[in-house]
């Protein structure tokens, strides 16, 4: 049934996107209709590949193909210029497993005679059969601000328990066309245990990943036989061990997350056990796994955040114990061995990309700085943004590399990719050209100086902004009261409340303002469980747009306006 | 040193695997200690010689090979490295409490090679432990047996792959608890357990039979019968039915190790050990005559109504009359002192020495099948040893260095004060305050964690 749904849906897709192209080719009332599907970035430096030293030339591409790469193209007339001569052009990124733009299925009803020693698949997390693809919204701004950090094409996957569904690897374009690449690429797991019932813990995962496996190849088995065979009963297939064939027939990969070290020997010793396709995903700590995975030639894709330097921070220099001290050296030494793993990645020669599930798109240059700060070679780290995911993910033939015949997927940015100046200036996505504004350093800087040392030229934040925030639970709103106390923001939030009707509140959490942009953050608490709200938006005199972001939700759009001013005066 | 010899490896080209790591095997001649055989009585001033960990020789003056190290232990006790009959020490994962038999969970899976009990653990002179799944099952998952190779990197490096599967059994108030008053099915009462694990018995028969079946018909010419479903569940069942894994039964009352011991002996099951047994004082005979015995806590009792019954003799009653009995832990804390345990049987049964030391030697290695590998100081043993300042069952014994396989994995004198293996690099370094009251076991761990949704008030005993 969910097959059904989604072939509905993507013939749906396919027949608007048919009837937008030749039927209302005519007239555009929208007015958003782009004049051209032909670019040429004339005279840009560009970057073929990770081992491309780079040189100058001009690319040409027509409807989301890159139909030229050269110095001396012929350039149609249709052909809208953007000036590269300053720009550097990069193959677009590619990442591995990540949950953009992904929402979360809803939770299925409880059958009447559930047994929680027994539940059925659906509410116990095993839902293999689900297609992330159902659960994209090309719209969201995770999806744009993955995009503006350089990635064009990205595999996402379902939200869910161990075995979520399948992943769908899709182009990071026009939120109004299909987007996919591949619906059904590889099926994902993870160690994720259902809460208050079977599985309930890892150990319970492990054995029903097991007994998932074994049943779906006997149930090949029989399908085999009562395919040659007369007399042979009927096979009843279930969903997951129908959605899990592809995966004993190693047709398909199993994605599994895996954290820690002792995750990634478990997935590996599972994949040993049963023999499936194994790719690992959301690698955070694996220095001491690196042989194994070397070994098993498993490809991985590591999560593209390194560890929050908090704790380093909060080391204090004076007024500690030497025990304390050593314990300080111990923490600074993991984390500065947390840095290098990447490096050593490359190192031993083993086949990476990048996950981006749990990280922030605004980090990723930084990140990839530090990761290069600490030994990474640039061309190895563009190779695990580009031709390496592409690998991985088995698209090697259309994207990775700016030739002739690959998706129109690239950055043009203002310098060489990994320098702290550098700044993405246009990424083009399925042949789409998305623009982005170019922060002048010094001016900030300069702004910001004259900001701190007299407030009053700040922008004006304080008051109550009344906000309304569209999730796909419905509209929401309530009041944020903004206030400067000795030059700190806080405040409060209403919203919502959760667990009934009225409004709740909350104080306003880590509250900053940098340039136009507001940001902070709120608790709320809802079912026994706190989850961390972020609202971030950009002030335009009393108006403020910007994104609410649930972890693990997805970011809604918000909106606000500043109703009673200078509340604190 | 682990680097070393896999680089001398990797030179000679020996093609030494580096997916599966070797355990690392030791050589050492450990002179002039009064050595506790267990099995074979104690020797003054003898020499135990240790060869790529093996002990390949018992006895006086003897000179080490060339490019082995001599340890000199003149004052000092000699005795096999202590094992824990009943632990949890070491795993990610205890409970998975969702269903009254979940046989086909294995401990394996979830072993934790980083975790610091282990040490701690060394640092008592254990060097084998039983990390069992708990007890909120009435069969519960495969336990692990543990070599505590501390440092090592790789879960499968810590297992002791040569030793027998065993299993986790549980009776009385636990299971009835959690599945009966928690989740409203059986078992509810101690009867409902018995005929929780006769139930699971019959449908691994009848699991086994339709197996055998499907298996037969399969080579027979114009076959139609379809494989029957994979059930790792039944498949352990039927596994203990054909004798391949030893159970380890979780129990207190008289009335229910008897009830177990009849359950078995009506499927014709012979390889039983009781765990904690409180009440086994009352059915020893009975308990020696048909099983592997028995493990139990030295002195811990009255934590919830079923273990009031209980004393502080009953492994020297169990024992005198002949049951297999074996002293444990089943906490983080105790099984640092598991030689002082032992000594408690003196104290109350008027144990002999050698009796109180088999009771964390020979004897659990008997209950955990692997008593002709390790468990006394014997030619052709595993070197699994603890050099002890002062006698093991005194009040004053000290343990001095842990040997597993002749490697030295704990040594007095090289202590750290901070031992972790692994430190996270996001760890907030706060001050260290020590906590009286702590958990010190974990036979109900994750079983809070699994009610906490929709309950939880009446869990607060542990046992």
């Amino acid at each position: 049934m969910n097959k059904q749904f989604l072939k509905a849906g993507m013939l749906g897709l396919l027949v608007a996107g048919w009837l937008s192209q030749s039927v209302w080719a005519q007239s555009d009332p929208t007015g958003k209709r782009r004049v051209t599907s032909t670019y040429a970035i004339t005279n840009a430096t560009v970057f073929k590949s990770p081992s491309d030293p780079g040189s100058k030339a001009t690319i040409l591409i027509k409807d989301g193909i890159i139909v030229g790469v050269g110095t001396s193209l012929t350039l149609p007339k249709e052909a809208k210029l953007i000036a590269g001569d300053s720009l550097f052009a990069y193959p677009g990124f590619i990442a591995g497993a990540g949950t953009m733009g992904i929402s979360k299925p809803k939770d299925a009803e409880r059958p009447k005679d559930f047994v929680s020693s027994n539940p059925p698949d659906e509410i116990a997390g095993i839902t293999p059969w689900r297609a992330a693809a159902d659960f994209y919204t090309a719209s969201s701004s995770q999806v744009e601000d993955w995009r503006k950090a350089g990635f064009t094409i990205s595999q996402v996957i379902p939200d869910g328990g161990m075995l979520p569904g399948k992943t769908a690897i899709l182009v990071l374009g026009d939120s109004k066309t299909n987007n996919f690449l591949n619906n059904n690429a590889a099926v994902a797991a993870n160690f994720r245990s259902s809460r208050s019932m079977y599985p309930a813990t890892l150990a319970g995962v492990m054995a029903k990943f097991r007994d998932v496996y074994q049943n779906t190849a006997l149930v090949l088995d029989h399908e085999r036989m009562f395919a040659t065979t007369t007399g042979v009963k009927r096979p009843q297939v279930s969903p997951t061990q129908e959605a899990m064939k592809a995966v004993v027939q190693k047709q398909q990969a199993v994605l599994f997350t895996a954290g820690s070290e002792l995750e990634i020997r478990r997935a590996i010793a599972l994949q040993k056990e049963l023999g499936f396709k194994l790719i690992l995903t959301g690698l955070e700590n694996y220095e001491s796994v690196i042989d194994l995975i070397k070994s098993s030639g498993t490809p991985v894709l590591i999560k593209l955040q390194l560890p929050d330097e908090k704790s380093i921070k909060a080391q204090k220099s004076e007024g500690v114990t030497e025990a304390t001290k050593a314990q300080y050296a111990r923490v600074k030494e993991a984390y500065d061995a947390a840095l290098k793993q990447a490096a050593l990645l490359e190192k031993a020669g083993i086949l990476f990309g990048f996950s981006t599930a749990d990280a922030k798109a605004s980090e990723v240059h930084q990140t990839l700085k530090t990761m290069i700060d600490n030994g990474l070679s640039e061309k190895a780290a563009l190779a695990a943004l580009t031709t390496n995911p592409a690998t991985i993910l088995g698209i090697s033939k259309v994207a990775g590399t700016l030739e002739k015949g690959m998706l129109a997927n690239l950055i043009l940015s203002t310098d060489t990719l990994f320098k702290e100046e550098t700044q993405i200036k246009h990424v083009i996505a399925d042949g789409y050209v998305f623009d982005y504004e170019i922060k002048k350093k010094s001016q900030k800087t300069d702004t910001s100086a004259v900001k701190s040392e007299n407030p009053s030229n700040a922008i004006s934040v304080e008051g109550v902004w009344e906000y309304t925030s569209e999730t796909p639970a419905g509209s929401s709103g309530g009041e944020i009261t903004i206030k400067r106390d000795n030059g700190v923001l806080g405040g409060t939030i209403t919203y919502d409340d959760p667990s009934g009707s009225g409004k709740a509140s909350a104080p306003i959490k880590n509250a900053s303002l940098t340039g136009k942009t507001l940001s902070f953050e709120f608790e709320v608490s809802a079912g026994g469980m706190s989850l961390s709200v972020l609202i971030s938006g950009e002030i335009n005199g009393k108006s403020m747009d910007g994104a609410l972001s649930v972890p693990q939700m997805g970011s809604f759009p918000v909106k606000a306006t500043l109703t009673s001013p200078n509340l604190a005066n | 040193m682990k680097k070393n010899i896999f680089l001398l490896a990797a030179l000679i080209g020996l093609g030494m695997g580096t997916t599966h790591a070797q355990v690392q095997k030791g050589s050492v001649l450990i002179k002039n200690a009064t050595v506790l055989t267990i099995t074979k009585g104690n020797l003054e001033s003898s020499d135990v010689l240790v060869q790529n960990g093996i002990i390949t020789q018992v006895g006086k003056n003897l000179t080490a090979p060339t490019g082995i190290s001599t340890i000199d232990a003149t004052g000092k006790y000699l005795m096999p490295g202590i094992i824990d009959a009943h632990s949890h020490v070491g795993l990610d994962v205890v409970n998975e409490a969702s269903a009254p038999i979940t046989a086909e969970i294995r401990m394996k899976d979830v072993v934790n090679p980083y975790e610091i009990g282990i040490y701690r653990a060394l640092a008592g002179g254990v060097t084998i432990s039983h990390a069992m799944h708990g007890s909120a099952n009435v069969i519960g998952g495969q336990n692990a047996t543990l070599k505590h190779r501390w440092g090592s990197k790789d879960p499968a490096d810590i297992i002791m792959q040569d030793a027998p599967r065993t299993i986790k059994f549980a009776l009385g108030e636990n299971p009835t608890r959690v599945h009966g008053r928690g989740n409203g099915i059986q078992p509810r009462s101690r009867m409902g357990v018995e005929a929780v694990i006769r139930n699971g018995f019959n449908e691994a028969l009848q699991y086994k039979k339709a197996w055998e079946n499907y298996t037969l018909a399969k080579t027979q010419k114009g076959n139609t019968s379809t494989p029957p479903t994979y059930n790792e569940r039944l498949q352990t069942l039927v596994d203990i039915l054909d004798g391949k894994i030893i159970i380890h039964c979780h129990s207190y009352r008289a009335d229910e190790i008897y009830m177990l011991i009849n359950v078995v002996k009506d499927f014709n099951i012979k390889k039983l050990v009781f765990q904690h047994t409180n009440e086994g004082f009352k059915v020893a005979p009975e308990i020696a005559e048909y099983t592997m015995g028995a493990s139990v806590f030295a002195d811990w009792w009255a934590y919830k109504m079923e273990v009031y019954y209980s004393t502080a003799y009953n492994a020297a009653i169990l024992q005198k009359n002949g049951a297999l009995t074996s002293i444990n832990s089943d906490s983080a804390e105790l099984i640092r002192h598991l030689y002082h345990e032992a000594a408690k049987t003196q104290r109350y049964g008027g144990l002999t020495d050698e009796e109180a030391l088999a009771m964390i030697t020979i004897n659990p290695a008997k209950q955990l099948g692997i008593e002709d590998k390790v468990g006394s100081i014997e030619v052709g043993k595993q070197a699994d040893l603890a050099i002890f300042e002062g006698h093991p069952l005194s009040a004053y014994a000290v343990p001095q260095m842990t040997f597993v396989d002749g490697i030295k994995y704990f040594d007095r004198n090289s202590d750290q004060l901070d031992q972790r293996q692994w430190v996270a690099a996001t760890e907030m370094v706060e001050p260290i305050h020590l906590r009286a009251n702590e958990e010190a076991h974990r036979c109900m761990q994750d079983v809070d964690a699994y009610f906490e949704a929709f309950q939880g008030a009446f869990f607060s005993e542990k046992h």
